[in-house]
C-alpha cells in the first residue's frame, strides 16, 4: 500500500478543491442560457396565450380595398379572413388577400437601411442608421429647395389613395416640388376617361353584378384581376344562384379565355382590338330597334349608322347572327350590364372602345338602376389622387426628364418600374441618370436595386393608412389599416419617413405631426366633427354593439402602438350578422357603421365632450373596420351631351409590327397570383397552380393547340418570342382556348432581383413590348405588340400539378341544361351497404 | 357482474347495422359548380390554416405536392365551342371510406361526427390508403419540410406541422370544430349552431360556392342545399358515400 503522508495528503486535498471550483466555473461559463418554457409570464394586455386576437384593417394587396380581419396569437399574424362587415369583401378573399401574410414574414425583406457602396446594381449594401440615412435625404432636399431646385425632387409611389394622398401631396409641396408620380401598371386610365367623356365624371363606377341578369364582359376578366375580383365573386354567384330574380347569364367576349371567360355561359372569341366595334354594332342594333326611346335617338341612329352587325362582323370574326342576338338579348334582360376591361381597354383604340361599351349602359337603360351601373358619390379623401397616376406617356416623359437631367432626386415607393415598364421605355437607362435614388421599398426589388439609399418601409401590415374604396361600392365607405402586429425589423411607416424627412428639409412645410397614426386621427377627426353635427344619420346596429361589448375588455390605448381591437367573439358575431345581412341585400351591410351615438348621449355637454367622443369613435372605427353610409344617391336622369354623341366612334386597333413578319399577337396578361410581378416574391402564389393552366412555378406561352401542331411544337418545347423591341424565351403550352392567330403569357415571372422565390424564374412578358399607347389617354396599349415564334430546339421544364385534362366520360364534373328538372335527386343522405345482422 | 353486460351492450351497439352512420354531428360540405370560378382562393386559405409546406419547384415535378383542397380542371370541346369547367376536390370524408379499411395500423378512421380523421403519430407510411383512396386526395410526407425564416411565424398553433413518413389529407378544419364544440359544451352544454363553424376554404370562398354544416340538423344550410335536384357526388357508383355534395354546373343557359 502506498503511503500518504500529511503534506501530500493536504496537496491532493487543495489540488482537488481547486480543482473542482475551477471546473465549477468552467461549467457555468459554457453552459446555455436560462430559457423560460413560458415566453410571456406577464403577457402585453391584449394577448393571452393560446386566445386568437383580431385585428380589423385593409388588405393592400391590390388596389380594391377589400377590409380583413387578420388573426394574431401571440403578437403573430396567423391568418388573414375578410372582414364581414366591409361592403367590399363581406367576409371574403382571394388567395393573393390571403398571402399577405407572406409580405410580412417574408425571408427576402429589406430588414435596415442601407447604403449602396459599390456601383449601382452591385449589390455592395451597407447598412446604416435610420438618423445617418435619414440626414442624407433630407440634407439633400433641403439644400435642393434652398437653391430652388426643388422641382427635381421626384416621389414616385405606387398608387395611394385616402387620406395618405394628402400626407404625399403634402411631402412634395413642402420640400418645393410638384412631382407626385403614382404608378400602377393596371391602373384603368382608359376606364375614368371613357366616363369621363361620356358622363363628364373621371370616376370609376359601381357595376352591380349582384343583381344583374345579363353581363356582357369585353374583355374584362372581372373574377381574376381586374378592379375588384373579391367583390365581383360575390355579386357572381349571388346573381347566379343566390338572387330571386333567376339565374344570371354571363357572357365573355375576350381572345384568350380568362378566369371569368371559364365561368361564363357563353365565351365569344373576338379579334384583338375589336371589343369596342362590336359594342357599337350591339349599340347600332338597340337604336335601330327602336328599343332606346331617349330624345337623342336619332343623334345616336346617325352616329351608329356606320356599325352595322355585318361590317362588324367583319373586323370582329363574330358572326352578324351572334352580334343581333347579344343586342336584342341585352336590351331585353332587365337590367342587364356591359363592361370593358383589360382586353379591350390595352389597345390603341382603348379609350373610344370602353366608351362605346360603357354607352351600351346608357342605350339599354342601366345607369343608375340595381343591377348596372351605378355611380359613385364623390370620395370623402383622397380626390386628386387620380390625376396623379401617370399613364405610360407621363412614365415616358418622366424618363425624358430624368435623362435630361431634370430629376436630382429619385424617392421610389413600393412601385417598381423598372419590372413593370417595356424595356423599350428606356426607364432603366433613365434612372441612371438620376444623381440620387432613395427606395422606400420592402423589399429588394429592380429598381430598388438600382437604388443608392434604401429606406425601408413596413409592411402593410404593420403601417397605418386609410381607405375609401375605389371603384366604390355606390355609396360613401371608408376604413382604416391598422398595424396588426409590432414591426419585425428596424423599418419605419412610409408617413413616418416622409413627414420626417420633410420637416427636417423644411421644418415649415407644415408636415408636423409626430406620427402617421396622429396625422391619420387629425384628418378623421375632420370627419367626424363634419358627421358628428348629424350622427342620426348613421346607423349603429347589432354588428357595432357586439363588437363594442365583446371588445370592451381587450381596449387598448389608442394612442400606443398597439391599436385596440376588436376580440375573437366580436368577430364571430359579426361575421354571423353580417353574412345573414349580405345574403339580402348587398347594401345592407354597410349598416354596420361606427356610430358616436352612444357617446353623444352619455354626455350632452358639447364643449366637455368633443375629444372623449372623438376618442370613441376612432376607437369603434378601429374596431369595426369600416366607415361609411348605407344609402344610395339617387344620381337622377343621366344625359349624354349631343357634341359627344358625334364623336363615338372605335377605329381599328393598330399593332406593332407587320401581321407578315410578326404573324401572332402577344397578349401579356395580369395572373391572380402574382398580379403585375409584386406576387412573385411569395411562395403560397408561386405554389397555387394557375388558375387556367395548373402551371407552378415559371412562365410559358399559350398557344392555340392546332396552331402549336402545324408549327410542330408540344408542351415544354422551347421558343423565342420576338417581338420588334425584344425577344424573351418560354416554354409553350397548348391552351384550348385562345385564338390560332394570338399568343398570351403570363405577366409577373422573370424578375432578376426581388428574392428567393422571384428571382431567375421564367421571363417577362412586359420587357419585350413596344410602346404603343392608347390615342387618348396615354396608357400603355399592352395588347398590341405582335410576335414571331422561333423554335430553339430546346425543351424546357414547365411543372404542372394537374393530370389529365379531360374528364374522359368519368362524371367527375356533371352539368345540367337550364331549368331541366328531371335529375332524379339521390337519396344522398342514406349508405347504401348494409350488413345483414349476425 | 354489470361491466360485462355493459361492455356486451357496447359491443351488441357497435354491431348493430347503421351504426356507422349516425354520427352526433354529421359535417357535410356541399359546392355548388355553378358558383365556383376555380379562382383558387381556397387553396390558399386551406395552406395558411393547415400549415400545409411550401415544397418546392422540384418536389412539385415529381408530383409530390401538397394541396389539401386543390381545383381540377376539365376541358370540354375545341377552339371555339370549348369550355373550362372547375371542381374543387378535398378529401370527401367518406362514410365508407376505402382507406379506412386498407390502414394497417388504424391511423384513419372515422371519428363520432362522421370525420375521416387521421392520427400522424399512427401513420407508419405504407401509403396504401393514397392508393386506394379514389378521389386521390391524401398526401404523403416524402421530406421534412422547412420554412424559411421568420416565414414559421406565420404557422397555426392549433394545427400540428407534419413530418416526414406521414400521410395527410384535409380534415374539414377539425381544429375549428373542435374550438366550436368547445364553446357551445362551455356554453351549457349546447349543440353547435349552424353557421358557426367554417373551414378556411369555405370561408373565404368569393363566390359563396361552398357551404357547411351538420346534414343531422334538417334546418341547417347544408340540408337544404342536399336536397336541391343538382346535388350528386362525384364518383358515385363507388358506393363510398361522401361527406362533400356538389351542384350540378348549369350549362347550355344561352338566349
Amino acid at each position: 500500500m502506498a503511503s500518504i503522508d500529511r503534506r501530500d495528503f493536504l496537496k491532493l486535498v487543495g489540488a482537488g478543491g481547486v480543482g473542482t471550483g475551477a471546473g465549477f466555473m468552467l461549467r457555468e461559463a459554457i453552459k446555455h442560457p436560462v430559457e423560460n418554457l413560458v415566453p410571456y409570464p406577464t403577457p402585453p394586455e391584449d394577448f393571452s396565450p393560446g386566445i386568437a386576437t383580431w385585428y380589423n384593417t385593409v388588405c393592400s394587396m391590390c388596389s380594391a380595398g377589400c377590409g380583413i380581419s387578420v388573426r394574431t396569437l401571440e403578437g403573430r399574424a396567423k391568418k388573414i379572413e375578410g372582414n364581414p362587415s366591409h361592403p367590399v369583401s363581406q367576409g371574403r378573399l382571394c388567395a393573393r388577400g390571403q398571402a399577405g401574410l407572406q409580405v410580412l414574414y417574408n425571408p427576402d425583406r429589406v430588414t435596415t437601411p442601407l447604403r449602396q457602396t459599390g456601383e449601382r446594381g452591385s449589390g455592395d449594401w451597407l447598412p446604416l442608421t435610420w438618423t445617418e440615412g435619414l440626414a442624407q435625404l433630407s440634407g439633400r432636399l433641403g439644400e435642393l429647395r434652398t437653391n430652388g431646385q426643388g422641382d427635381s425632387v421626384c416621389l414616385l409611389s405606387a398608387g395611394v389613395g385616402g387620406h395618405m394622398h394628402g400626407l404625399f401631396e403634402q411631402f412634395v409641396t413642402s420640400v418645393g416640388s410638384d412631382r407626385l408620380v403614382y404608378y400602377d401598371y393596371d391602373h384603368p386610365h382608359e376606364l375614368m376617361a371613357a366616363m369621363n367623356r361620356l358622363f363628364g365624371a373621371a370616376q370609376l363606377p359601381y357595376f352591380d353584378l349582384g343583381n344583374t341578369h345579363y353581363l356582357v364582359s369585353f374583355g374584362a376578366d372581372y373574377l381574376g384581376t381586374w378592379l375588384s375580383p373579391v367583390h365581383h365573386g360575390l355579386g357572381f354567384g349571388r346573381s347566379r344562384q343566390g338572387g330571386d330574380g333567376g339565374r344570371g347569364r354571363f357572357v365573355q367576349i375576350e381572345p384568350r379565355m380568362t378566369v371569368s371567360g371559364a365561368a361564363a355561359d357563353e365565351w365569344i372569341p373576338a379579334n384583338p382590338g375589336t371589343e369596342g366595334i362590336l359594342a357599337l354594332a350591339m349599340a347600332n342594333r338597340i337604336v335601330s330597334q327602336g328599343v332606346y326611346q331617349g330624345e337623342d335617338s336619332d343623334a345616336w341612329a346617325a352616329a351608329l349608322a356606320p356599325y352595322s352587325a355585318d361590317a362588324a362582323a367583319e373586323q370582329t370574326g363574330i358572326a352578324a347572327e351572334t352580334i343581333t342576338r347579344l343586342a336584342d338579348t341585352f336590351a331585353e334582360s332587365r337590367p342587364s350590364l356591359a363592361i370593358g376591361g383589360d382586353g379591350a381597354a390595352r389597345h390603341s383604340n382603348g379609350t373610344s372602345a370602353l366608351t362605346a361599351i360603357t354607352a351600351l349602359n346608357y342605350l339599354a337603360g342601366n345607369l343608375g338602376v340595381e343591377g348596372g351601373l351605378i355611380f359613385n358619390p364623390e370620395p370623402v379623401a383622397g380626390q386628386g389622387a387620380a390625376a396623379r397616376h401617370a399613364s405610360h406617356r407621363s412614365m415616358l416623359a418622366l424618363a425624358d426628364d430624368a435623362r435630361q437631367g431634370r430629376i436630382q432626386v429619385l424617392i421610389v415607393n413600393q412601385t417598381n418600374p423598372v419590372f413593370s415598364l417595356p424595356a423599350a421605355s428606356g426607364i432603366r437607362e433613365a434612372l441612371a441618370e438620376i444623381p440620387l435614388i432613395v427606395s422606400l421599398s420592402s423589399f429588394m426589388d429592380e429598381t430598388t436595386a438600382m437604388a443608392d439609399l434604401v429606406l425601408p418601409s413596413h409592411t402593410w401590415l404593420e403601417s397605418w393608412g386609410d381607405n375609401f374604396p375605389e371603384p366604390g361600392v355606390g355609396f360613401r365607405a371608408g376604413a382604416i389599416s391598422q398595424p396588426v402586429v409590432s414591426p419585425l425589423y428596424d423599418t419605419r411607416d412610409t408617413g413616418d419617413t416622409l413627414m420626417m424627412v420633410a420637416s427636417a428639409a423644411n421644418p415649415d412645410g407644415g408636415l408636423s405631426w409626430a406620427s402617421t397614426e396622429e396625422y391619420l386621427r387629425d384628418r378623421w377627426r375632420g370627419i367626424f366633427e363634419s358627421d358628428g353635427a348629424a350622427p342620426e344619420e348613421d346607423a349603429a346596429t347589432d354588428v357595432q354593439d357586439d363588437a363594442a361589448d365583446a371588445a370592451q375588455g381587450a381596449q387598448a390605448d389608442a394612442a400606443e402602438d398597439v391599436p385596440a381591437v376588436a376580440a375573437e367573439g366580436a368577430q364571430a358575431d359579426a361575421a354571423e350578422d353580417a353574412q345573414v345581412d349580405a345574403a339580402e341585400d348587398s347594401t345592407a351591410v354597410a349598416e354596420s357603421v361606427p356610430a358616436e351615438d352612444a357617446a353623444v348621449a352619455a354626455d350632452p355637454d358639447p364643449a366637455g365632450w368633443m375629444p372623449d367622443a372623438f376618442d370613441e369613435f376612432w376607437n369603434s372605427l378601429l374596431r369595426a373596420g369600416v366607415w361609411g353610409e348605407n344609402t344610395r344617391a339617387d344620381p337622377g336622369p343621366v344625359t349624354v351631351d349631343a357634341s359627344v354623341i358625334d364623336t363615338i366612334g372605335v377605329d381599328a386597333p393598330e399593332f406593332a409590327g407587320s401581321s407578315e413578319s410578326y404573324p401572332f399577337i402577344l397578349q401579356p396578361y395580369l395572373t391572380e397570383t402574382m398580379h403585375d410581378g409584386s406576387g412573385a416574391n411569395l411562395p403560397w402564389m408561386q405554389e397555387l397552380p394557375d388558375p387556367l393552366t395548373s402551371v407552378v412555378y415559371g412562365s410559358w406561352l399559350e398557344i392555340n393547340p392546332a396552331t402549336a401542331e402545324e408549327m410542330g411544337l408540344r408542351d415544354g418545347d422551347l421558343v423565342d418570342i420576338e417581338s420588334p423591341s425584344g425577344t424573351i424565351s418560354a416554354p409553350v403550352l397548348t391552351y384550348p382556348g385562345i385564338m390560332p392567330n394570338v399568343v398570351a403569357m403570363p405577366i409577373g415571372q422573370g424578375h432578376t432581383e426581388y428574392g428567393r422565390y422571384a428571382a431567375g424564374r421564367g421571363s417577362n412578358p412586359i420587357e419585350i413590348l413596344a410602346s404603343q399607347m392608347d390615342a387618348e389617354t396615354g396608357g400603355l396599349a399592352w395588347n398590341a405588340t405582335r410576335v414571331r415564334l422561333n423554335p430553339t430546339g430546346r425543351r424546357a421544364n414547365l411543372v404542372r400539378t394537374s393530370g389529365l385534362s379531360r374528364d374522359l366520360g368519368r362524371g367527375i364534373i356533371q352539368t345540367t341544361a337550364s331549368g331541366e328538372e328531371e335529375h332524379a335527386s339521390t337519396n344522398l343522405r342514406s349508405i347504401p351497404i348494409t350488413v345483414e345482422p349476425a | 357482474m354489470s361491466f360485462i353486460d355493459d361492455f356486451l351492450a357496447s359491443w351488441r351497439e357497435y354491431r348493430e347495422p347503421g351504426y356507422y352512420d349516425s354520427f352526433d354531428y354529421h359535417w357535410t360540405m356541399t359546392v355548388d359548380l355553378d358558383r365556383c370560378t376555380g379562382c383558387g382562393a381556397c387553396v390558399t386559405a386551406c395552406q395558411a390554416e393547415n400549415n400545409i409546406p411550401i415544397v418546392g419547384e422540384d418536389a412539385l415535378a415529381r408530383g409530390r405536392e401538397m394541396q389539401w383542397i386543390r381545383i381540377e380542371k376539365y376541358w370540354e370541346g375545341d377552339f371555339p365551342d370549348v369550355k373550362l369547367r372547375f371542381i374543387p376536390m378535398l378529401c370527401q370524408h367518406c362514410d365508407a371510406a376505402p382507406c379506412e379499411t386498407v390502414c394497417p395500423v388504424s391511423a384513419t378512421y372515422h371519428n363520432q361526427d362522421g370525420l375521416n380523421a387521421q392520427v400522424y403519430n399512427r401513420c407508419i407510411g405504407t401509403r396504401s390508403c393514397a392508393v386506394y383512396c379514389p378521389y386521390e386526395v391524401r398526401y404523403f410526407n416524402y421530406n421534412n419540410h422547412h420554412w424559411d425564416a421568420p416565414l414559421e411565424q406565420q404557422l397555426n398553433p392549433d394545427v400540428s406541422v407534419r413530418e416526414k413518413g406521414v400521410m395527410e389529407k384535409c380534415s374539414f378544419c377539425i381544429q375549428r370544430i373542435r374550438q366550436a364544440k368547445d364553446v357551445a359544451k362551455d356554453e351549457g352544454g349546447r349543440r353547435v349552431q349552424d353557421g358557426e363553424v367554417q373551414p378556411a376554404c369555405v370561408q373565404t370562398c368569393p363566390t359563396e360556392a361552398m357551404a357547411f354544416g351538420d346534414r343531422n340538423d334538417p334546418e341547417s344550410q347544408v340540408s337544404q342545399i342536399m336536397s336541391d335536384e343538382r346535388a350528386y357526388h362525384v364518383l358515385e357508383d363507388l358506393n363510398t358515400a361522401p361527406s362533400v355534395v356538389y351542384l350540378r354546373k348549369v350549362e347550355g343557359d344561352v338566349v
